[in-house]
């Protein structure tokens, strides 16, 4: 059978066959948590706590008014020690709020609700007031796609159970152990967008949880929702938004667009179990899962621990790490994810997998000059020319990096991964699209 | 912890195991049956010219950036490919000299004057016969028997120079040992006539072909296009366009000179009107230039255009026609 996909793509070595068979596992008691204030997409939020106070399990302790913002919430019981600003995964240093346990373990979480009686407003401010963002990487607002303006009719919710990142497999064993808490976070979704159809997209490599998942859709089946698995082909990035719609739909979302211009919206397996949560127990999102995984890790898991956990505070009970060859510290999967300078860093909710690499993983290439071999143009799921477009940020053409379609670029390192010269591809356009944006709003400003 | 020892790189941090050494090294490899059909064909002096050639290429490439004070690249074996690709389309009794001034030429001039690898606006093998032939006409238009020892007084003709002399297909078949055009053909294919070193044998060239596409060095835009060009514009002009495509150095120029990374377009459309314009201009000099084969001038003249084909970029992923602007002060 002809599985569908996109074009273009690469397949990096999968590696996740040290962790897609192990179950998750919870770590509940930590001796601390460094929450980051602002996990969202969107403008920064405020604290609501102060250093002293105490704080319950699930109480919100930041948020801020308007559209693009995402609470936060205390992810375990205990006394606010410190805020200040911390190392994020994502290299910078953001407000965190320091909480150590009191050994109390008090509970303070939202009402349950049923979301298949509740109005659609009350559905989109739970979905807020749980604090739930993308957690698939981008941390996108959650109740910001589930509202899109009445001119954007919406067809189609997709779930991404792609993980076409290598090495990850907590999406694998979610939909594995929780495969109810993903199809009623489906279920919800569609309610509450008034849309008829779901689908859920997987990469063959886990085409065996199909059986699973259609066997839990028949049995949660609903009166006008028709919920179906879609098994598509493994190739990176199989599972960025894009390609994932372009796969199932066969629409490309038009340049500079959204998934809700070809009438999608697509979250997170990891989402929809937060969404779950958040109707069923009244559970606002406080833990995440994630993978632990890579060549300098003794003990490759797949964890659930309370948001703001330090990996360091995970070493040795939980994680072994083998720091003789550690070499290289990712935050999330080896495509994308950030390298981060150690892993005292807190697990956020957009965090899918913490990578302990080896001297072997880990290796450091210098560039070579360009063949023009047009590797990287096959390989771009956006089809842009990635050469072309090296040349022309060389060169200092911002322009002619516009018209190749610099903007459109979605990082996803495909075209680095294929150069045989090793050029920094897409390192390249992270700073060209900066300069650009940089370059606009100069021109805007002096338009004015 | 060691706080110090990590590596900090952006994202991706895995790596393909491709190379430009390995792309390289399958590109000598694809070229190997018929450098040793060639020598096969031709002798020791044949084997001179492949190891003169190679040898001078490293050699220049090395000693000019060592001249510059530069990386010395050529570990990465693409003067070993430039240097092979060289002996391959020329004449088995080139003088040893004018072999290595001809890759001495094709590597400083044609290459490194540009910056080196991946930098080159035209391919410097087919830069190299160039200058040769224009700098020793009678030299690089000596053609010899296959089988046969090489001296000046066993000097022959390619089937395309008898052609061009306006002989008929039997007429030309007669000179290879075949009876009929079917066996031109059959010989053809096999490679057992006159002609450069290593562009005889159409059978192994294609083997070679295969392998570059089957392991996706190469793609099959550019050479479908260039021989189906050949074939059209010789049929026009009443040549057999299967002895047009089968003759000549039309199979290695498509497959191995027109698939050049660098001198060549990297967009599909820009490859596909490269094809058709290197085919073109090699059957308009065959028909009325005065060089007999004008492979080498059709792709070098194509190479040119390579930078303005390169603007025919497919559409990016979710491309929309740009809307009329706005009107002034509709705002």
């Amino acid at each position: 059978m002809e599985r569908k996909t996109f074009r273009g793509g690469a397949h990096p070595p999968e590696r996740k066959d040290r962790t897609s068979e192990l179950p998750i596992e919870y770590v509940r008691s930590v001796k601390q948590v460094v929450v980051p204030v602002n996990q969202h997409f969107g403008p920064p939020i405020q604290p609501l706590v102060k250093v002293g106070d105490s704080v319950k399990r699930g109480q919100k302790i930041a948020d801020a008014e308007g559209r693009m913002t995402v609470p936060v919430h205390a992810p375990i019981s205990g006394v606010v020690k410190k805020i200040e600003p911390r190392l994020q995964p994502n290299n910078a240093e953001g407000p965190a709020i320091v909480i150590e346990p009191d050994g109390s373990d008090v509970v303070d979480f939202l009402p349950v609700l049923d979301a298949f009686s509740c109005t659609k407003d009350q559905a989109l401010a739970r979905i807020r007031e749980a604090g739930i963002v993308g957690m698939g990487g981008a941390g996108f607002p959650a109740h910001v796609k589930l509202a899109p303006p009445p001119n954007k009719p919406i067809d189609v919710v997709i779930a991404n159970a792609a993980e076409c990142e290598p090495y990850l497999t907590i999406d694998e064993r979610l939909l594995a152990e929780r495969p109810g808490d993903v199809v009623d976070g489906m279920a919800i979704l569609l309610k509450t967008l008034g849309v008829a159809k779901g689908v859920i997209g997987l990469e063959a490599n886990k085409e065996h949880l199909v059986p699973l998942l259609s066997e839990t859709i028949a049995e949660r089946r609903r009166e006008g929702q028709e919920i179906s698995v879609i098994v598509l082909e493994t190739k990176y990035p199989q599972g960025g938004e894009k390609m994932l719609i372009t796969a199932i739909t066969g629409k490309e979302v038009p340049s500079g667009g959204l998934p809700m211009d070809v009438g999608c919206v697509v979250q997170n397996v990891g989402t929809l179990a937060a969404v779950a949560d958040a109707f069923n127990k009244g559970q606002p999102l406080i833990e995440r899962g994630f993978t632990v995984t890579g060549g300098a890790c003794k003990t490759p898991k797949n964890l659930v621990v309370p948001i703001g956990t330090l990996v360091s505070d995970l070493v040795p009970d939980t994680i072994q790490v083998d720091d003789e060859n550690l070499a290289r510290v990712v935050a999330g999967g080896p495509m994308m994810g950030p390298a981060v300078p150690s892993y005292a860093f807190p697990i956020q909710k957009n965090t899918s997998g913490v990578l302990l690499m080896d001297k072997a993983e880990a290796r450091y290439f210098q560039e070579q000059p360009c063949i023009r071999c047009g590797r990287c143009m096959r390989a771009c799921s956006c089809r842009l020319s990635p050469a072309l477009l090296n040349e022309a940020l060389n060169a200092g053409d911002l322009d002619a990096a516009e018209a190749i379609g610099v903007l459109d670029c979605i990082e996803c390192g495909t075209c680095s991964f294929v150069c045989p010269s090793r050029i920094q591809l897409v390192q390249r356009f992270r700073i060209g699209k900066q300069l650009l944006r940089a370059k606009k709003q100069k021109e805007a400003q002096r338009a004015r | 912890m060691p706080a110090n020892s990590l590596l900090l790189s952006s994202s991706p941090h895995v790596y393909s195991g491709v190379t430009t050494r390995r792309l390289m090294l399958s590109v000598i490899i694809a070229l190997l049956p018929a450098t040793v059909f060639g020598v096969v064909l031709y002798g020791l002096p044949a084997l001179g010219v492949i190891l003169t050639s190679v040898a001078a290429s490293v050699l220049s490439e090395a000693g000019f950036r060592a001249l510059l004070k530069r990386d010395i690249r050529i570990g990465d074996l693409s003067a070993v490919v430039t240097g092979l690709l060289l002996a391959l389309i020329i004449p088995p009794s080139t003088p040893l000299w004018m072999v290595a001034l001809g890759a001495v030429f094709a590597i400083v001039v044609a290459k490194e004057f540009f910056g080196g690898l991946g930098a080159n606006p035209f391919n410097p093998a087919l830069v190299g016969r160039a200058i040769m032939i224009m700098s020793f006409p009678a030299a690089l238009t000596t053609w010899h028997s296959p089988f046969a020892p090489i001296a000046d007084a066993y000097t022959t003709a390619t089937p395309l120079n008898l052609l061009k002399m306006g002989q008929s297909l039997t007429d030309v078949a007669s000179t290879v040992g075949a009876s009929t055009p079917a066996g031109l053909y059959w010989n053809l294919l096999i490679g057992t006539r006159a002609g450069s070193i290593g562009e005889s044998s159409v059978i192994l060239l294609l083997a070679g072909a295969a392998f570059l596409l089957i392991m996706g060095v190469i793609a099959w835009v550019t050479p479908v296009f260039m021989l189906g060009s050949i074939a059209l514009f010789s049929w026009i002009l009443g040549v057999d366009p299967l002895v047009a495509v089968i003759s000549g150095g039309a199979v290695l120029g498509a497959f191995f000179m027109a698939t050049d990374y660098a001198s060549t377009p990297m967009t599909p459309k820009g490859k596909a009107i490269f094809g058709i314009g290197a085919g073109l201009v090699t059957v308009l000099i065959r028909q009325f230039g005065g060089f007999p084969e004008g492979v080498t001038y059709g792709i070098l003249i194509m190479n040119a255009f390579a930078p303005f084909l390169n603007k025919l970029r497919v559409p990016k992923y979710g491309f929309v026609k740009p809307a009329k602007p706005a009107k002034e002060g509709s705002r």
